[in-house]
């Protein structure tokens, strides 16, 4: 049997990409990787369990995590996604002048080590900040919400609490993501 | 007008009056026979080996699966069971004085089992399936009783049943009892089992029809709420979800072989598929605590006479069929389940030979896709990894897409479901 062929074509951090004839059973994982040499998101698992390989995908109703791995160029096809190399500002060369906010605060609270995880976990952390710009929550229930979008990213370098913290510090210290804001920030560190 | 008032009212007096005599005379429990032994004085030894014998019993049973807490405690109660007339919550059988069953009697746990009656004339409701327990051996009661009063007691008030009106009056189930509960077999017979291993039958057959009790669960009911006894085991939906055909003609044409069997119900997973929805507990609580001896007379008594193993071709047309479902298999499902639907060991069952696609009725199915399932582990070193939930990425044309494509790609169907039909599946 011949191999079943796709056309394939989706939006990446904001570009179109050019049509492609693709396997039609390809995982977006691995479009990203071979096809775009977009290889900043990891593969883990390989079952969609691990969050490694989580990527953003703007969907009408508003962004949510998906996992590369195992979602299929078949569904991927025509859709809007966003991955770890999309997320700085960057000048005319590419060249990035300035790291997103969540970026910069995993690295402000050192918050992995060997940073195999790190894009699964820009991406969870990122998808929650946009969601709480239109669905703000109060200053109480951060925490759990901050636990809830990250819970299931899996590091294995012990440093899950860093980016619990570094994701609460960029919501409270960011206007109109939470619902009570206060006169006086106060930062967690 | 007087005259007529005087007749209905005597005629309702009659009725009441024949009822209550109905209920004196007739819906008492039934015989109880003699101890197995003599359980006021056993030895430490032979208490010891009761005791053992006895978590054999419950866990061939299955007591916890309904008499667990929903915070975990093994005995203690209050695990919700569904029912078209409201919620019954399992009770504490742990021996407590206040709330156990610290009172019981051997004799009183025998009356319970065969008859459905607790000390002081109390019904239970049929949820407990006294119906399936009728023919448990004197021998296997008693170990049972044994192991339950060698159980930590737990303070934990019952929790009542919420049942609507009437069949919230426990007295009526006494004319239940007179028409659909079994008398006791004179002789049960529990099996030789382990000690004889050329007589498996009536070991299976004890286990499936009544420790284990399986019909209660995968023999459709009537409106009286008892099982239809000309549709034995062959599967009902229970609690929203499918409890298929187990008869052995409806296993073979789901492909099922007494091998599968065997691997199933020891360690909750076969190419047929693992154990989900309230099978899970069932094989957690039971099945895979169970002797291999057990299994394989559980399997042999299944399967007993069975035509040759027939399940539906796998159908590649499905994919020019429907092109729709054929896409939405290969970008949502295919990435653990294999383009050709193989899964993959310790992640995701097989598709091509699972049978959630095979069932006429696609509940279970949609409802996986919906609902997902947890990671789990299932027996020894078996364990299967979480399946998301995809209700909110499919609307309901997808959804009825995909689940007629896995339907006819290798659940051996030709029709193709409505959207509605799909959509409206309950769960």
């Amino acid at each position: 049997m011949t191999e079943r062929m796709l056309t394939v074509r989706m939006q990446i951090n904001g570009k179109q990409t050019q049509p492609m004839d693709l396997p039609e059973d390809l995982m977006l994982l691995e479009y990203l990787q071979e096809y775009l040499n977009l290889t900043g998101t990891r593969y883990g698992c390989g079952q969609g369990v691990c969050r490694a390989c989580a990527v953003i995908h703007d969907a009408a109703d508003g962004p949510r995590v998906v996992p590369a791995c195992i979602t299929g160029v078949a569904w991927a096809n025509g859709r809007s996604f966003r991955t770890v190399e999309g997320h700085a500002t960057r000048d005319d060369q590419g060249a990035v002048t300035q790291l997103s906010a969540i970026q910069q605060a995993f690295l402000d609270h050192f918050s992995f080590q060997c940073s195999y995880c790190t894009p699964g976990f820009v991406a969870a952390a990122t998808t929650l900040v946009e969601r709480l710009q239109t669905a703000p929550v109060a200053r109480d229930d951060v925490e759990d919400v901050v636990l809830e979008a990250l819970n299931e990213n899996i590091c294995r370098c012990t440093g899950y609490v860093r980016y619990l913290q570094a994701t609460r510090d960029v919501i409270l210290n960011t206007p109109g993501l939470t619902t009570d804001e206060v006169a006086t920030r106060d930062t967690a560190s | 007008m007087k005259r007529v008032l005087l007749i209905l009212a005597g005629l309702l007096a009659a009725a009441v009056i024949g009822a209550v005599v109905v209920y004196v005379a007739f819906t008492g429990p039934g015989e109880i026979p003699p101890a197995s032994r003599d359980l006021s004085s056993l030895s430490e030894g032979d208490r010891e080996q009761m005791v053992q014998a006895g978590a054999y019993v419950a866990r061939t049973g299955d007591c916890v699966a309904c008499h667990e807490s929903p915070d975990g405690l093994s005995l203690a109660g209050g695990t919700p069971m569904e029912t078209p007339f409201g919620t019954i919550y399992g009770s504490n059988i742990t021996p407590s004085r206040d709330h156990g069953i610290a009172g019981y009697s051997a004799d009183d746990l025998y009356r319970v089992m065969v008859y459905g009656i607790a000390p002081g004339g109390k019904h239970l409701y049929p949820a407990m399936p006294y119906t399936s327990y009728h023919a448990i051996s004197r021998a296997d009661n008693d170990a049972l009783w044994v192991w339950l009063m060698a159980q930590n007691p737990v303070d934990r008030p019952n929790r009542p049943a919420e049942l609507a009106f009437p069949f919230n009056l426990r007295p009526l189930l006494a004319f239940w009892n007179l028409i659909y509960r079994p008398e006791p077999p004179e002789l049960p017979d529990p099996g030789a089992g382990a000690t004889d291993p050329a007589a498996p039958m009536a070991r299976g057959r004890y286990l499936v029809e009544v420790l284990g009790h399986c019909s209660e669960c995968h023999t459709p009911r009537n409106l009286a709420y008892a099982r239809k006894t000309d549709e034995h085991l062959q599967g009902t939906v229970i609690e929203d979800a499918l409890a298929p055909d187990i008869t052995p003609a409806g296993l073979a044409r789901r492909g099922w072989t007494t091998d599968d069997l065997e691997h199933f119900l020891a360690n909750g997973l076969s190419p047929q598929g693992v154990m989900t929805f309230r099978m899970f507990p069932v094989l957690s609580h039971s099945t895979k605590y169970m002797t291999s001896e057990d299994i394989a007379a559980v399997a042999a008594y299944l399967t007993d006479g069975a035509p040759p193993p027939s399940p539906p071709d796998p159908r590649p047309d499905a994919i020019a069929q429907n092109p729709e479902g054929h896409r939405l298999y290969l970008g949502l499902c295919a990435g653990c389940h294999g383009s050709d639907g193989a899964g993959q060991p310790f992640g995701s069952v097989p598709l091509a030979s699972n049978t959630s696609a095979m069932f006429d009725n696609p509940i279970n199915l949609v409802r996986v896709i919906r609902e997902g399932i947890p990671a789990r582990h299932l027996a020894g070193y078996q364990r299967m990894q979480e399946m998301p939930a995809f209700a909110d990425r499919l609307n309901d044309d997808e959804m009825a897409a995909l689940v007629n494509y896995l339907r006819q790609r290798w659940g051996g169907h030709d029709a193709t479901l409505a959207v509605s039909a799909v959509a409206d599946t309950p769960g």
